[in-house]
C-alpha cells in the first residue's frame, strides 16, 4: 500500500518536473519540490517499514536493493532540485524511479526470519557501498541523457525553448565526473567488503563465479570511462555515452545474476 | 484622450541623416510646459519621439525645428502624427518593441524607462503622461511575460551568447577571443561585452586597429602571431577578418584541442570567406557555427517572433481600451455623475443594513440624502470651477471612483 503511494507521488512530482521543464514558473517548481520532499518522506518510512521485526538494514534481496537504490538516487535528485540550473533534472529521473518501483512493486516485502550471515560486520557494509554506487551511477545515467539531448539541441543550433530549461553542459560534466567518481570508490569499496565477507564465511568462490565476473565485468567499464576522463580528458558526450552503456550494462549484469544466483546474499551463501 | 498627441521620427519615416540631427531631451522642452501642459520625449538610435498634452502641434514642431537646426517643413515631412487613442497605441508598441527595427528587441524599455526619469526631474510630464507612462511599463511587461515575443535572439552576436551560455553557463569568468577588428567583429565584441562578458581578447593582422577596439570596449589587443596561444586560453571565439583562406585549420584545431586537454570550445565564424575550416568542427568537444548556420537560425527566430507579433498586439489594444476608459473617466461632469452615483450606492446600503419603519425610512433616508448633497455639492463645485486633470484624479482616487466605476455601476 505504501509503495504504491511512494509511486504516485514520485509520478506526481514528475509531472510537476515536466510542467516545469516546458513552462517555467516559480510556483511550478516550488510546488514540485514540496511533492518531492514529501515523496521521499513517504519512501523513507516504506524502506523502514521493510526492516522488519530483527530491524535490519532492508537490503536482504535484490528487489530491496532496487528500493534502496532509487531512494538514495532520490536523495542525490532532491539536493539538485534545490538548485535553480539543475531543478529539471527531476524531469527526467522521477519518471524512472517510478518504472523501477513499479517493476519490483509486486514482489517487494518486509525482512522475514533473520539469516546468521547478515550478522556478520562485511554484509552491511557490503551491500550498504554497492548499493550507494549503482545509487551514483544511476544518477550519472540520468544526468547523461540529459547532456545528450541537451548537447544535440546545441549542436543544432536551434535552441529550442525546452533548451532553456536545460542545465549547461558543463555544469552537467561536473556532476557527471562527480558522481562517477564518488559511484566508482563506493562500488569499488562495496567489492571489497564483499569478497571479506565471502572469506570470512569460507564460500566457495566457484559459486559465485558467475557474479564476480559480472561485478568485474561493471567495474572494468566504470574503472576505463574514469582512466579516460582524467588520463587524456574525456569528458561530455564520451564520457555520457560510457556511462549510459556502463549502467545498461550493470542493469543486465544485475537482473541476469541475480536470476541466477537466486539469494546469493542471503541462504545462498550458507549453503 | 483626444488631447493627446504623439510626433515620431523613426527608422521609417526618416533617413539616419535627420535621425541624428533631431535628438532632444525632455529638458527640452521645459519652457513649452508652463500651464498644464505635458511633454515626454524619447530619443534612440532608431527614434525620437515627442508625446505631449495641451501644446499646439504646429508650436511643437516649430520648437523642434529650432532645437534641430532642421527646417520645419522638412521635419514635417519626416514625421508620423499620432492623435488620441493611436498615439497612445503607438506608445504602447514602442516601449514593447513591437515599433522595432528588430521586432520584440528588449533594450527600447529601458530606454523609454530612462527618458520617463528625465520627464520627471524635468518637471515636463504630469497626470496624464504619467499614468499613460505607468501604463506603458505594464503593457511593455505583459507583453513580455506573456508571449514568446523576446525568448529567441534574432542577432547572429546574440545567438553566439546564448550558445556559449548554454555550453558554459556564465560568459562573463571566462576569456572570449574575438579575431578581427572590423564592423560585424565590433558588432559581436560589443554585445557580447553587453551581456557580462569580462575578459575581452582581440587579435587582428593591423596591430593599431586591435587595440583600437580593445580600448573602446576595455579588452586587451594581441597579435596576429599570438593567435594559437590564445586559441588555448579562450573557450569563445569570434571570428570575422577578411581573410581569404582560413585562419583556423583543422590540424591547428587538432592540435589546440590536444592541449587544451579537449575542454570544450565553441567558435563562431561570421566571416565571409569563412575563417575557419568546416573540419575543425569535427573535433571533439568543438562547437563550431559559421553564418550561414547561425542566419538559418536566426531567420527561424525572426518568424517565430513574427508570429507571436499577434498575441501581442491583442495585448496592447486591451491595455489601449483600458487606457481609454481611464482617460474617459477624467471628465469633471463624468466625475460629478459618479459622485452621485456613489452617494445613492451608499444610501441604499444604508438603508438596507438598518430595517427602519416605512414612515420612518422615507424621512431617514432624505434627511441622509439632504446631508450627503449638501457636502458632495462642495466638492462639485470646485471641481466645475478648477476642471484640472490633477484635481479631477484626485477626486477618483479619494472615493476610490476607478475608471471602470461607470461601467459596474451601469451593471
Amino acid at each position: 500500500m505504501i509503495l504504491w503511494a511512494v509511486i504516485l507521488f514520485y509520478a506526481l512530482t514528475g509531472l510537476f518536473f515536466i510542467t516545469y521543464l516546458f513552462w517555467r514558473k516559480r510556483p511550478v517548481v516550488l510546488f514540485a519540490r514540496g511533492l518531492f520532499l514529501a515523496s521521499i518522506a513517504v519512501h523513507i518510512l516504506l524502506t523502514l517499514s521493510l526492516a522488519g521485526p530483527a530491524h535490519r538494514i532492508p537490503l536482504a534481496s535484490p528487489v530491496q536493493a532496487v528500493n534502496m537504490m532509487v531512494l538514495l538516487a532520490s536523495l542525490v535528485f532532491i539536493f539538485f532540485a534545490f538548485r535553480r540550473q539543475t531543478a529539471v533534472l527531476g524531469a527526467f529521473f522521477l519518471p524512472v524511479a517510478g518504472v523501477a518501483l513499479g517493476m519490483i512493486a509486486p514482489r517487494l516485502q518486509a525482512n522475514g526470519t533473520t539469516l546468521p550471515v547478515m550478522f556478520q560486520t562485511w554484509y552491511p557494509l557490503h551491500t550498504v557501498s554497492v548499493v550507494a554506487g549503482e545509487a551514483l551511477f544511476a544518477v550519472a545515467f540520468v544526468v547523461s541523457v540529459v547532456y545528450l539531448i541537451h548537447e544535440g539541441i546545441i549542436r543544432k543550433g536551434r535552441l529550442h525553448w525546452t533548451a532553456a530549461s536545460l542545465p549547461p553542459l558543463r555544469l552537467l560534466d561536473r556532476i557527471l565526473s562527480a558522481c562517477l567518481g564518488t559511484g566508482f570508490v563506493a562500488i569499488t569499496a562495496g567489492m571489497l567488503f564483499g569478497a571479506l565477507w565471502a572469506s570470512s564465511l569460507g564460500v566457495d568462490l566457484s559459486q559465485i563465479l558467475m557474479k564476480i565476473w559480472a561485478g568485474a565485468a561493471m567495474w572494468l567499464v566504470f574503472a576505463f570511462s574514469l582512466h579516460q576522463r582524467f588520463a587524456i580528458r574525456w569528458s561530455g558526450r564520451r564520457t555520457a555515452l560510457i556511462t549510459i552503456a556502463g549502467f545498461l550494462i550493470m542493469i543486465i549484469l544485475f537482473v541476469g545474476v541475480n536470476m541466477a544466483y537466486p539469494g546469493a546474499h542471503g541462504a545462498g551463501l550458507t549453503r | 484622450m483626444n488631447r493627446l498627441g504623439c510626433l515620431s521620427i523613426n527608422h521609417r519615416s526618416a533617413p539616419v541623416e535627420i535621425r541624428e540631427k533631431v535628438v532632444l531631451s525632455p529638458q527640452d522642452f521645459r519652457s513649452l510646459c508652463s500651464r498644464g501642459e505635458e511633454v515626454y520625449a524619447l530619443t534612440t538610435c532608431n527614434r525620437t519621439e515627442v508625446y505631449w498634452i495641451g501644446i499646439d502641434e504646429h508650436a511643437l514642431l516649430k520648437h523642434m525645428a529650432s532645437l534641430s537646426g532642421v527646417s520645419g517643413e522638412s521635419l514635417r515631412g519626416y514625421c508620423e502624427i499620432y492623435q488620441g487613442q493611436e498615439a497612445i497605441r503607438h506608445l504602447f508598441m514602442v516601449a514593447s518593441g513591437l515599433d522595432s527595427l528588430i521586432i520584440g528587441e528588449n533594450q527600447i524599455l529601458g530606454q523609454v524607462k530612462d527618458a520617463y526619469r528625465q520627464a520627471l526631474a524635468a518637471g515636463t510630464t504630469s497626470t496624464f503622461l504619467n499614468k499613460a507612462l505607468h501604463r506603458t511599463f505594464r503593457t511593455a511587461k505583459r507583453v513580455r511575460t506573456e508571449t514568446s515575443i523576446g525568448r529567441y535572439p534574432v542577432s547572429v552576436a546574440s545567438q553566439a551568447v546564448e550558445l556559449a551560455c548554454h555550453i558554459f553557463g556564465d560568459i562573463s569568468a571566462g576569456p572570449v577571443l574575438i579575431i578581427g577588428a572590423g564592423d560585424m567583429a565590433g558588432i559581436a565584441a560589443r554585445r557580447l561585452k553587453d551581456r557580462g562578458a569580462g575578459d575581452l581578447c582581440i587579435i587582428n593582422r593591423t596591430f593599431s586597429a586591435a587595440c583600437d577596439l580593445a580600448a573602446e570596449l576595455g579588452g586587451k589587443p594581441r597579435s596576429f602571431s599570438a593567435l594559437k596561444q590564445e586559441l588555448l586560453r579562450c573557450a569563445i571565439v569570434i571570428t570575422s577578418t577578411g581573410s581569404p583562406t582560413p585562419i583556423i585549420t583543422r590540424a591547428m584545431m587538432d592540435d589546440v584541442m590536444k592541449q587544451r586537454r579537449n575542454e570544450p570550445m565553441i567558435i563562431i565564424d561570421i566571416a565571409v570567406p569563412r575563417d575557419v575550416e568546416p573540419e575543425a568542427g569535427k573535433c571533439y568537444n568543438c562547437y563550431l557555427y559559421d553564418i550561414d548556420a547561425l542566419k538559418t537560425i536566426v531567420d527561424k527566430h525572426i518568424s517565430f517572433r513574427q508570429e507571436e507579433t499577434d498575441k501581442a498586439l491583442a495585448i496592447v489594444s486591451a491595455e489601449v481600451e483600458r487606457f481609454a476608459r481611464w482617460a474617459g473617466s477624467l471628465d469633471a461632469q463624468a466625475t460629478i455623475r459618479d459622485l452621485f452615483f456613489l452617494m445613492d450606492e451608499y444610501i441604499a446600503s444604508e438603508m438596507g443594513a438598518n430595517s427602519l419603519e416605512p414612515g420612518h425610512a422615507a424621512i431617514v433616508e432624505q434627511k441622509l440624502r439632504s446631508s450627503l448633497k449638501r457636502y458632495l455639492h462642495r466638492v462639485a463645485s470646485y471641481l466645475k470651477e478648477h476642471p484640472t486633470l490633477t484635481n479631477i484624479e484626485q477626486t477618483r482616487r479619494i472615493f476610490q471612483l476607478d475608471e471602470d466605476y461607470q461601467d459596474r455601476h451601469k451593471g
